[in-house]
């Protein structure tokens, strides 16, 4: 017997040891963010080189910033396994609160938008924990709904800061390593929410919902507040996109800047690895995900490629990258 | 020894006679079920017509009644093909980047401002062929490559999107010159206006397809699931495929019809017509997870939100209410639905 066993253990051993020497090193889905980041960022450089030394990295990092807080939110989301359709509409919202109430409240409308959005955030997650909807037709609808309230509350215009502007503006002007504020703020919150997942109960217990809700469950997770804490990040993050939506432009509109970060920040938040099925999901590598959505417009110009063939190569990127980091085996079922 | 045989005979018997009661049970409450869900939609649509026509003389005028067959025909054939892909479990987020292809390859062939040649019908078979590889591709993708549907789809929006505006340059818009296809899509005939036509047809085709082909049954397996399907041996890879062929070519034939009614090519003709279409078959009852549903509850989910927008509208409720009336009874719709059967085991994603 114990022949037997030794004789398959020693077929079975250099498999199994291939297989975790590329775990020990984080796995493809870890670094291929980062890699996919770098081949293109060296691609552009090559084709480019005035791009890199004239501070073309502080221009893609200052452009991805409202994606990256999209994208980190809807990771955590995406994370307990289900999806939120309606956090760039939060967001957007969140920007016109911001333009509406910087004038009369001063400072403390960044605070009260940022409650706004979280509760906004929560409600989707109450909603879907505790009338047990799938998210992805719940957050359809919250979208409809919270883009109305933007265009009722905008007035279908642009709303200009009219006073009390410069605290926020100053997070855009102002910057380390002349990477504006609005970006750091992201990797804050990336790294807030990495240690998070990493090291608290809560964000392991997040991890389980994604990977199995049922074995969660049985396993005394609390499953429904940590789904509603879920949405409720998702609002708070989107509330960062709105203030670095007004800190960029100073006046925010329901069709401007940011009315098209739905897409862009799902994106982002699949190509920096994160499963769409739940349970797998690494803040840090969704910085470089919003940093390749954002590259990804200025490479294609830089490549030659006209402009007008950009969301072609967008869209084959997305698919292209996701099915290079996606992690899959034989038998499982893709939906 | 006969005794105790009979009375065991009799035994079994009665106990076949209880599981049959409860089989027969378990049936007419599915029965009643899948009527009550349709119903449901049915009272919705008469209290919706019923409140609408009191607020406007208007709304219930033959003329306006056209105008909403009209206006639900687009929606009614990308929604048909959507329908299938959520049979499957999948999501097809590409309608619009598909329509804008399709309209874009089809004006740029026909009878246009711009000049160029002018196919007829080839410009059709073209456009559709367009609209097929844009479907056949997402669908090798989804199995072959495995990404997840959500992502191909929305990469091939974007890809569809790129196709259109690449074609569409910098030229002048294209406007449709042909005379007889100028507002070909609300003219009437036989009562109905010409793109309702194409949509009922759209509508049967699907429905044969579902019920009577083997790619819809196989499609409604694979939504309740996919293991016994590849364990039973039937072709599920194929069949995913041929889904989003199908769907993709609806969507095309959308973006025809659309780009005729609009007059001119644009990109963006399909905009806005993914949120109509895909909270239409979830309000309808079709589960996002597959395996459950059908295009006629779909077709009422269409009729609902069609004849809600152009309600709002003759009742004077500003435009930017529209999408939150429309999200609001999205919501409603699957609290609605899942009500009854919420457990505190049960998973909802």
């Amino acid at each position: 017997m114990s022949k037997i066993d030794n004789e398959t253990t020693k077929i079975a051993v250099p498999a199994r040891g291939k297989l975790q020497s590329v775990k020990r090193i984080g796995g493809w889905h870890a670094i291929g963010p980062i890699v996919i980041f770098l081949v293109i960022l060296v691609v552009v450089a090559i084709l480019t080189p005035a791009f890199i030394g004239g501070g073309g990295l502080a221009i893609i990092a200052s452009s991805s910033a409202p994606i990256l807080l999209l994208a980190l939110g809807q990771a955590m989301v995406l994370n307990v396994g289900s999806i939120d359709l309606s956090n760039a509409a939060i967001g957007l919202l969140g920007a016109i609160l911001l333009a509406l109430t910087l004038g009369p409240v001063a400072g403390l409308s960044p605070l009260i938008v940022l409650l706004a959005t979280t509760a906004f955030g929560a409600v989707n997650g109450l909603i879907l924990a505790y009338a047990q909807v799938p998210s992805f037709a719940l957050t359809l609808g919250t979208l409809g709904i919270f883009q109305a309230v933007a265009l009722v509350a905008s007035g279908r215009t642009t709303v200009y800061v009219s006073s009390n502007g410069e605290g926020v503006h100053a997070l855009y002007e102002s910057g380390i390593a002349n990477v504006p504020m609005t970006f750091w703020m992201g990797v804050l919150l990336a790294v807030a929410l990495w240690v998070l997942l990493r090291y608290t109960r809560i964000g392991r217990g997040m991890t389980a919902i994604g990977k199995n809700e049922s074995a969660a469950i049985f396993s005394a997770v609390r499953t429904r507040s940590l789904k509603v804490l879920a949405f409720a990040l998702s609002g708070f993050a989107a509330g960062l996109a709105g203030i670095a939506i007004i800190a960029q432009a100073g006046s925010a509109s329901p069709t401007g800047l940011g009315s098209d970060l739905l897409l862009p920040a799902i994106a982002a938040a699949l190509i920096g690895g994160t499963s769409i099925s739940g349970g797998v999901v690494n803040p840090l590598t969704v910085i470089f995900g919003a940093l390749t959505v954002a590259l990804v417009p200025i490479a294609t110009t830089a490549v030659g490629i006209e402009a007008q063939a950009q969301s072609l190569v967008y869209g084959a990127v997305i698919i292209g990258v996701v099915a290079l980091t996606m992690s899959r085996n034989k038998t499982s079922i893709v939906k | 020894m006969v005794d105790k045989v009979l009375s065991e005979q009799g035994a079994g018997s009665i106990s076949t006679t209880a599981i049959r009661i409860r089989e027969s049970g378990i049936e007419r409450r599915a029965r009643f079920r899948g009527l009550a869900e349709p119903l449901s939609l049915l009272v919705a649509l008469a209290v919706l017509i019923g409140v609408f026509s009191l607020f406007n003389e208007r709304f219930l005028t033959a003329s306006n009644f056209q105008n909403v067959l009209t206006q639900s025909a687009i929606p009614l054939i990308v929604a048909v093909g959507a329908t299938l892909v959520i049979l499957l479990g999948s999501i097809d987020l590409s309608v619009e980047g598909v329509m804008g292809a399709t309209g874009m390859t089809w004006i740029l062939l026909s009878a246009n401002s711009r000049g160029g040649g002018d196919l007829g019908p080839w410009a059709w078979v073209i456009a559709l062929g367009v609209a097929l590889v844009l479907g056949v591709a997402s669908g090798l993708i989804f199995t072959a490559l495995k990404v997840p549907s959500f992502i191909v789809t929305l990469g091939m929006w974007y890809v569809g999107l790129g196709i259109a505006t690449m074609l569409y340059g910098t030229d002048l818009l294209p406007r449709l010159e042909d005379e007889g296809l100028k507002g070909w899509t609300s003219r009437i005939s036989f009562g109905l206006p010409n793109s309702f036509w194409v949509a009922l047809l759209v509508i049967g085709l699907g429905m044969f397809v579902l019920r009577s082909t083997r790619i819809g049954r196989v499609t409604l397996a694979i939504g309740n699931s996919e293991t016994i399907v590849r364990s039973a041996g039937l072709p599920a890879f194929r069949v995913k495929v041929a889904v989003f062929a199908i769907a993709a070519l609806l969507s095309g034939l959308g973006g025809i019809l659309a780009t005729v009614q609009l007059d001119i090519g644009s990109p963006t003709v399909g905009s806005g017509v993914l949120f109509i279409v895909i909270p239409a078959v979830v309000i309808g009852g079709t589960h996002l997870g597959g395996g459950k549903g059908g295009i006629l509850r779909t077709v009422l989910g269409v009729f609902l939100l069609t004849i809600l927008n152009n309600g709002l509208i003759l009742s004077g409720v500003e435009s930017s209410y529209q999408s939150a009336v429309t999200g609001a009874i999205l919501v409603a719709a699957i609290v609605f639905a899942a009500w009854s059967q919420r457990d505190r085991l049960q998973v909802a994603k």
